[in-house]
């Protein structure tokens, strides 16, 4: 798949820039970036530590706002929308894959993954249907009725790419979604994430391991906040 | 999403025992205390409007004389209604209530029951149709068939003659005189200033008036202020204009009397219960105190649910990041939050209830009321719709706004940086203690004013005298009175016609050389004989005691105010006409409070009485029982148709002060419940505190701070607010109790050490509060701490 842009990108971000302040420092995080990904890619982003890898990935998330430059997705412009029409967008095309998990530790493996229909409006019948399905397809279905503290690290990113993909968002973000994993386990979740690319999901992944990067069709590497090199997989 | 929302509400109250404890708990209480005073309230806002023409109904009060003397009466001369009812336009109809002190027991068969002062009373045919109690049996149209008749409520019927039919049942009057039931009365409801026992035709005081006295007839006596007038004016009328036709008329009919007495005003029914017939009031003043009482708890249990879960905020941001980042949008949040919010206040709410009912009878007890928590009752839920709407509004938007609010890359990256809402939590722990702290001065000074009270010097010695009704008596006294002296348990005997405790009555039937014709002077007689002021130990300040001859019966003796205002210069020797005697002033006493300590004392006079109704007897500490056993003995042989009764001057005392004892318990109670509730919200607070600094005071103690060191780095930033707390309350709590102080004429001082004792108060229960927590924080092995992050 990878090279075939006959259509507009997903995600095209143009001179792309953020900064933080705190009392006398400045820093750059982001500096005139642009990067071009396609519907159906999955794209690893590489870099050293505190070169701005969480910045785009949040940005591209849209739970932060750039400070300058054009961010398009799916030919809208939304580098200026307001929080509200961002949370609009996000919660009908992006899911989120965290290295911390991020489950909710008052609910229940099912309930965790059926919250984002709940926050859509799914029906009831539809919403056990569509969770019940993911977490068959994630294994964990025997799991349902345990809380997010009586899980192991592997089973816990299960769920939460379970509940990233319920949605059916068509794009994934995943921010060094096996961080907190032994490589067994890390193993396992690169496998999910390549069937969901498979079947049409487009997946951009932050990541310090070669080792995942390899799953990917194109890295691209981050250094201060701009982007040095891509590498096309093969 | 409701079911989501209720759910996940409920988890988070099972999971977080700890703080859903401390806000249930504070709710808890909060609720049922306004809850509590609010019925309160509202029961004493209720008085009289059970009437359906409320609106229409008016009492008929009279001014009598001008400037200091100047004092309005509730009871006005029985023509009044007669000639308004007559001779004054507007007038739809009109009632008279007669207190009746005629009898004290009824007899029916072989039971002879006793009647309390004041619960029978004479009244027109028309009371029936101008107020609302109800006829249960009997002719509304006929409520008295002959002046026989008498009418009582259920009450009263059930205790002579248990479930039989009253109707046509005789009952005797202090074995004398014979009445009929001819009706049965709903008993009065506990919000009626009207109550009673037994209801007799006004026939039967009119008889009273046999043609011979100075006033012929009790319609024509315009000088006696006796009878409580309720007029039923139509909606149009002017109040003012029939009053002043009232006094018009009066000054037709009563020729010769002063321009400044007999005025006539109207008081609304719906005022007499809160508002003297002067228009002054404890009574609002009360229920203005307590009302804001109430709001001050319901405001500190609110805060105490705002600051903790705003606090908590900062634990639960992952949380919400995580809802907004795979969806939710703030209003989804939004209503998360307030339903935890309702969810709390609804098991707070029941186990409010059921407080409520558990200590209901105790507070009734305290508040020397008969209210009822019945869920049942609409008005009720008024109470409760309107406490728990406004504490819930209270409680739930800011926080529900605030959780709401954060953005979901910084909270997931935990950079909510508390400060700003840490402040907002300051400002109202600040507002918290500050409320606290003037209930603590609140409390102090009414207290103090109730022992001043208790120990003032009064100018008379009312210890161990216990007072009767000599009945059957009166006609041996001398002889009674020479038996009890025979007994050593009893020190002294004497007679009088007023109550030395609080006097009931004045006059101004009196003259002297160079009284100024225009000048109203209400005097207070007390007719005694002559050991009366010797054994209340009242003073002399200048000439003699009666000596208990002839010639006492022309000879006053007045007290220094008296004196001072008739502006006699060297009484003793002087003339005095008291009522239709012109006699000498043979003595001057100090002067003694005969009445509370919130009035002045007026002027008094002593007029000799061989006899009178009534009988005071003094005894010592350990010899009451036995004196009140002899005196029994002597009571049997005279006035064997009467119960044995008799009321010790202390008792009368206190009663002076029902209210104020009430009103000084009740405080008591609220005070410390609003410090509890307060001090509840700090020991969550610090509990948080504690819990987020964990890692800090684990560091610390590595490198070597003591227990001490970081229990005071702990508590100080709360007890700084105490301190603030404490300068924002003083003077506004001075300003409160030196307002309230204002009531009364005779007064305890307001020092500044009132002030030091409450702030020094609070200071120590939220150190006591907040070191609980910060010590245990300071002994915690670091090592655990440490490792935990
Ligand atoms: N909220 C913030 N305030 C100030 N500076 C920030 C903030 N967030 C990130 N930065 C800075 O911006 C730069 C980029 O941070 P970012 O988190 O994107 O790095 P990263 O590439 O994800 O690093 P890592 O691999 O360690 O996760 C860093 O220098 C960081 O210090
Ligand atoms: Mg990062």
């Amino acid at each position: 798949m990878a090279g075939m842009m006959q259509e507009a990108p997903m995600i095209k971000i143009t001179n792309l820039e953020k900064f933080y302040r705190t009392e006398e420092v400045e820093t750059i995080a982001l500096n005139k970036l642009s990067i071009e990904i396609a519907t159906g890619e999955f794209v690893a982003i590489m870099g050293p530590s505190g070169c701005g890898k969480s910045t785009l990935l949040n940005i591209l998330g849209m739970l932060d706002d750039p400070d300058a430059g054009s961010y398009v997705f799916n030919d809208i412009e939304v580098a200026h929308f307001t929080e509200r029409k961002r949370a609009d967008l996000r919660k009908h095309n992006i899911g989120f894959v965290f290295q911390s998990f991020n489950l909710i530790d008052e609910l229940t493996v099912f309930e965790n993954v059926e919250l984002p229909l709940i926050y859509t409006g799914v029906a009831s019948a539809e919403r056990v249907k569509r969770v019940e399905e993911v977490l068959d397809k994630m294994q964990i279905m025997h799991r349902r009725n345990h809380y997010p503290q009586q899980l192991s690290g592997g089973q816990q990113q299960r769920v939460a790419i379970a509940r990233a993909v319920v949605n059916k968002p068509k794009l994934i973000l995943a921010d060094e979604p096996t961080g907190n994993l032994d490589s067994s386990n890390g193993n396992d979740v690169m496998e999910l994430l390549t069937d969901l690319n498979e079947q049409g999901t487009t997946i951009i992944m932050v990541t310090h391991s070669e080792h995942d990067a390899r799953y990917s069709h194109r890295i691209i590497r981050l250094l201060d906040g701009q982007s040095v090199m891509e590498n096309i997989m093969v | 999403m409701f079911r989501n929302h209720l759910k996940t509400a409920w988890r988070n109250l099972i999971n977080k025992k700890f703080y859903s404890a401390i806000n249930i708990i504070g709710l808890t209480i909060g609720l049922a205390v306004g809850i509590l005073i609010l019925l309160w309230v509202q029961d004493e806002l209720s008085f009289d409007r059970f009437n359906s023409k409320v609106s229409q109904i008016y009492k008929v009060n009279a001014s009598i004389g001008s400037g200091v003397s100047k004092q309005v009466w509730g009871g006005v001369p029985a023509p009044v209604a007669v000639y308004a009812l007559k001779e004054v336009p507007g007038i739809v109809n009109a009632v008279r209530v007669i207190t009746s002190y005629d009898y004290s027991v009824f007899k029916y068969n072989d039971k002879i029951l006793k009647e309390d002062y004041g619960k029978l009373s004479y009244v027109d045919d028309s009371f029936f149709k101008v107020f609302d109690y109800k006829l249960l049996k009997g002719n509304i149209n006929i409520p008295f068939p002959n002046d026989q008749s008498v009418i009582i409520t259920e009450s009263t019927a059930k205790r002579y003659f248990g479930d039989a039919n009253p109707i046509g049942k005789t009952i005797t009057g202090d074995s004398k005189d014979p009445f009929v039931v001819s009706g049965v009365l709903a008993d009065f409801p506990a919000n009626s200033s009207i109550s009673g026992n037994m209801l007799f035709s006004i026939n039967q005081k009119k008889k009273q008036y046999n043609g011979k006295g100075y006033w012929k007839a009790m319609d024509e006596d315009w000088g006696n202020y006796y009878t409580s007038t309720f007029l039923q004016v139509r909606n149009d009328a002017s109040t003012r204009a029939i009053g002043d036709k009232l006094t018009k008329i009066h000054f037709e009919h009563q020729k010769g009397i002063k321009p400044t007495d007999g005025i006539f005003q109207l008081q609304p029914l719906k005022d007499i219960h809160l508002y003297n017939p002067d228009g002054s009031s404890a009574g609002v003043q009360i229920v203005k105190v307590f009302s804001i009482v109430a709001i001050l708890i319901l405001l500190i249990a609110c805060i105490n649910y705002i600051n903790l879960s705003t606090a908590r905020a900062m634990l639960r941001s992952k949380e919400v990041s995580v809802r907004k980042i795979i969806g939710a949008e703030r209003k989804h949040l939004f209503m998360q939050f307030i339903i935890e919010t309702l969810l709390c206040f609804a098991v707070a709410l029941l186990l409010a209830f059921g407080l409520i009912y558990a200590v209901m009878p105790f507070y009734n007890g305290i508040a020397g009321k008969q209210m009822q928590f019945n869920l049942f009752d609409v008005k009720v839920w008024q109470v409760i719709a309107l406490t728990v709407i406004t504490t819930l509004i209270a409680s739930s938007i800011y926080p529900a706004l605030l959780l709401s609010s954060f953005k979901p890359i910084n909270a997931l990256k935990g950079k909510i940086s508390g400060t700003g809402n840490a402040t907002f939590r300051k400002v109202l722990v600040v507002c918290q203690f500050a409320f606290s702290i003037g209930l603590i001065v609140g409390t102090i000074i009414i207290n103090r004013q109730l022992n001043y009270i208790q120990q003032k010097q009064l100018g008379y010695d009312r210890s161990y005298v216990f007072s009767l009704q000599l009945h059957g008596m009166q006609d041996h006294y001398e002889a009674i009175k020479a038996d009890l002296l025979n007994h050593p348990e009893i020190t002294g005997v004497t007679t009088g016609d007023g109550n030395i405790v609080s006097s009931g009555s004045t006059t101004s039937d009196t003259d002297w050389d160079g009284k100024d014709p225009n000048m109203s002077f209400l005097i207070h007689p007390y007719g005694v004989d002559k050991d009366f002021i010797n054994m209340f130990k009242i003073k002399f300040t200048s000439g003699n005691n009666f000596t208990g001859s002839k010639s006492d019966t022309a000879h006053w003796i007045l007290n220094e105010t008296a004196v001072r205002l008739a502006g006699i210069k060297n009484p003793v020797g002087k003339r005095f006409k008291f009522h239709d005697t012109n006699g000498i002033i043979i003595g001057v006493v100090k002067d003694f409070h005969f009445a509370s300590l919130k009035q002045a004392i007026e002027p008094a006079i002593f007029n000799f009485r061989p006899t009178t109704w009534q009988m005071f007897i003094k005894t010592t500490g350990k010899d009451s029982p036995m004196a009140i056993k002899t005196v029994e003995k002597l009571w049997k042989q005279y006035n064997a148709t009467y119960p044995f009764e008799y009321k010790f001057l202390d008792d009368d005392y206190n009663e002076l002060y029902h209210s104020e004892q009430n009103t000084a318990s009740l405080f008591d109670v609220f005070a410390g419940i609003a410090i509890f509730i307060s001090c509840l919200g700090l020991f969550g607070l610090a509990t948080y505190t504690a819990q987020v600094k964990i890692k800090e005071i684990g560091i610390r103690k590595v490198l070597g701070a003591s227990v001490a060191n970081i229990t005071a780095m702990l508590s100080k930033d709360f007890l700084v607010l105490v301190f603030i707390a404490i300068l924002i309350a003083s003077p506004i709590a001075w300003y409160a109790m030196n307002k309230w102080l204002q009531n009364y004429v005779y007064r305890t001082e307001l020092s500044w050490w009132t002030l030091a004792i409450a702030g020094l108060a609070a200071v120590l229960i939220a150190f006591i509060t907040i070191s609980f927590q910060a010590i245990k924080a300071a002994i915690a092995n670091p090592v655990k701490s440490l490792k935990n992050e």
